[in-house]
């Protein structure tokens, strides 16, 4: 496997991938061995071919020589005459058929009639053909030699009669044993003469035994050299051959296989640059006209239909990825249209010193269900509202700007909490098919008494610091959530605020706030926290409740809106205790 | 978060729900009893092991409660302290009928 990817590669680098390489490579090893197989074949073939030659013809020199000489002379005198001698020979001279007493037993031989006419006649047989040595003799086989009993041989190989050779036994028995079918034959390697093939034909007498042989000898080194010219020559055939099938069968695949898998690839180069560069529609491998009529064109094929549907799928990414922008930016912008629908901006009342107030809402989704509220009636009356719709995200937040506009415009008309939760409840129960619902607490608070009249549509119990300095929940009588049923009716009831009395209001969010290990941050909590930041301000006291949820909560994810509202009542501006009022 | 086991005898159905209803198994919770309350005169919701309810869940309370009070009765049963907090806190311990 590369490394790097073969787009990353030089030219040369990539030459080591090449399909062409490839195939001349194993193109030629395939030729190479096959070639070899076909030599070691040949030259079985041509050696057996060549031997076989040489013994015919061998063979039948001996035969035709042993045919004339059988018509012109009576051998059978001359043979005994030598093979006599021979077997009386006493085992001292026998040793040596070169001393001098060993050739003077057989000397007169030589000038024998019969002898001279054997000679005559085979040296005739020997000048007309290429054989080495034609002769007559006979084999011993006690002793396991030949025995020569003319050799026409006129150079200093030759071996005068009654000299013996000696002679494997296996070989000896063979020319005497034989039955005269086939033909009669013997390779051995020799000291002299190196590979000999002999080869002969026998004289018999009147019993029908081999009285003696005209032999021929046949030097195989002639095949040896023929066999080394034929490998030369085939080998050299081979190599040729071997080149110019290797460079037919790889300009041959580059055309079938190499080029259009190029093609196909140069079209993949293309599409993946197309790509990097933001194009989405593309033809590269639609374009491609491979016909060759295999699995090459079959993956052209498929890689075009791929392409295709490619291209139309991040078609529709690109427009469902459009389509989610579009809803993230309009969301980001009812976020932001959410939090401008209440009071943000701080200090909330700067020309009045009678109270402070300060209040903050974190929706867990991009818009949330809950809402607060605070706004002056008239001089001398604060609205407050806390409220939480039922489910969370937009269909919350529909219902939250409704409920939020409806509480709001009536609490201006100047009626008491209850009235304004009753109105508000009749008004949603009328239309709300998807049975929505919000808990509302409302209360007004009477500036120049402290008095707050409130009301609570199944909200949480309000947390009030009174004179003793500490926060304490306001078990408060409730009536039932906003928008659940229609003839839901409710109570007013009053809170008496002295200077420094702080009030604080929250949704279900703060103390069903839930952390990793699953527990809530509850009511003792928030308490305790409360109690902890008793003297802070409205805005201290809001951001270390917000603090202390967030370091209880850690990692989880926020899983519902958070939302509080502080207030701080300073009691009336001296000599104007009765200057405004209802 | 909320195991949800429905069984229907006739009218009446026992809908028993633990864990924890939130704004996203109250979908669940929801559905498993809008499927089948059509028939349904005798309605049970059985809380034995529920820890937690939010708004979503006392939606379908609401809405539950709105749909028995037209074709039979409802009724909540083994509700536990603190969902018994939440009913009360919200007034829905008032508009049903708990055992």
């Amino acid at each position: 496997m590369p490394e790097k990817s073969i787009r990353e590669m030089s030219e040369w680098e990539r030459r080591h991938y090449s399909l062409a390489a490839h195939i001349f490579h194993s193109t030629v090893r395939c030729c190479i061995i096959l070639g070899l197989i076909a030599t070691i074949i040949g030259l079985g073939l041509y050696t057996y071919a060549l031997s076989s030659r040489y013994v015919s013809d061998s063979y039948n020199l001996s035969r035709n020589a042993q045919a004339i000489l059988d018509k012109t002379v009576d051998v059978g005198p001359l043979v005994d005459e030598v093979m006599d001698r021979y077997h009386g020979l006493s085992d001292e001279i026998k040793a040596d058929p070169y001393s001098e007493e060993y050739q003077a037993v057989f000397a007169d031989i030589t000038e024998r009639e019969d002898y001279q006419t054997v000679i005559s006649v085979l040296r005739d047989f020997l000048d007309s053909s290429d054989v080495e040595y034609i002769y007559l003799g006979m084999y011993d086989l006690e002793d396991e030699v030949l025995i020569y009993i003319a050799d026409p041989d006129d150079t200093d190989t030759a071996c005068p009669p009654g000299t013996w050779e000696s002679t494997k036994r296996k070989g000896v028995k063979k020319f005497l044993n034989w039955d005269g079918s086939g033909t009669l034959y013997d390779i051995a390697h020799t000291k002299t003469y190196g590979w000999l093939c002999t080869s002969g034909y026998p004289f018999l007498d009147d019993d029908g035994n081999k009285k003696a042989f005209v032999l021929t000898d046949v030097s195989l080194a002639n095949v040896r050299h023929g066999m080394k010219e034929f490998v030369i020559q085939y080998s050299l055939m081979i190599v040729v051959l071997t080149v110019v099938v290797a460079v037919l069968q790889t300009r041959h695949m580059k055309k079938a296989l190499v080029k259009p898998i190029n093609e196909v690839a140069g079209a993949a180069e293309s599409y993946l640059d197309d790509r990097q560069h933001g194009v989405i529609k593309t033809d590269h491998f639609s374009n491609l006209n491979i016909k060759t009529g295999d699995e090459i064109e079959n993956l052209s094929l498929l890689l075009a239909d791929m392409e295709k549907s490619l291209g139309l799928y991040s078609e529709q990414l690109k427009t469902v990825t459009a389509e989610k922008e579009r809803i993230a930016t309009e969301l980001s912008l009812a976020t932001r249209i959410q939090a401008d629908m209440l009071p943000n901006i701080y200090p909330a009342f700067p020309d009045r010193s009678e109270f402070d107030i300060y209040a903050s809402m974190k929706p867990a989704r991009e818009v949330g269900g809950d809402f607060y509220d605070y706004f002056l009636i008239d001089d001398d009356h604060l609205g407050m509202v806390m409220a939480d719709v039922s489910g969370k995200g937009i269909p919350a937040a529909l219902f939250m700007m409704a409920s939020k506009i409806i509480i709001g415009n009536n609490a201006m008309l100047g009626k008491s909490p209850a009235e304004i939760l009753e109105y508000t409840n009749s008004l949603i129960c009328a239309n709300n098919r998807e049975e929505m619902f919000v808990t509302v607490w409302i209360g007004i608070l009477t500036i120049s008494s402290g008095k707050i009249i409130a009301s609570n549509a199944g909200h949480e119990y309000p947390v009030l610091m009174g004179k003793d300095g500490k926060f304490k929940t306001i078990k408060d009588s409730h009536g039932f959530v906003v928008g659940g049923f229609e003839e839901s009716t409710y109570q007013n009831y009053s809170m008496q605020l002295e200077p420094g009395s702080k009030l604080f209001l929250y949704t279900d969010g703060v103390p069903e706030a839930t952390n990793e290990a699953d527990e809530m941050f509850g009511m003792d909590r928030l308490i305790k926290v409360l109690n902890d930041a008793v003297d802070g301000s409205p805005e201290t006291v809001l951001s270390k409740v917000s603090d202390s949820v967030t370091k209880f909560v850690g990692n989880s994810d926020q899983f519902d809106d958070l939302t509080m509202l502080c207030m701080e009542y300073k009691g009336p501006v001296s000599g104007s205790e009765d200057g405004s009022g209802k | 978060m909320l195991d949800i086991n429905k069984k229907i005898d006739g009218t009446a159905m026992t809908v028993a729900v633990s864990g924890k209803l939130d704004s996203v198994t109250s979908a669940d919770f929801e559905a498993a009893i809008k499927e089948s309350i059509e028939p349904i005169t005798d309605l049970t919701i059985d809380m034995d092991g529920l820890t937690y309810i939010s708004s979503a869940g006392l939606r379908v309370l609401l809405s539950s409660q709105k749909i028995m009070n037209r074709q039979g009765s409802m009724k909540v049963v083994h509700v536990n302290d603190t969902v018994m907090e939440i009913l009360d806190v919200t007034g829905f311990a008032d508009i049903l009928t708990i055992e």
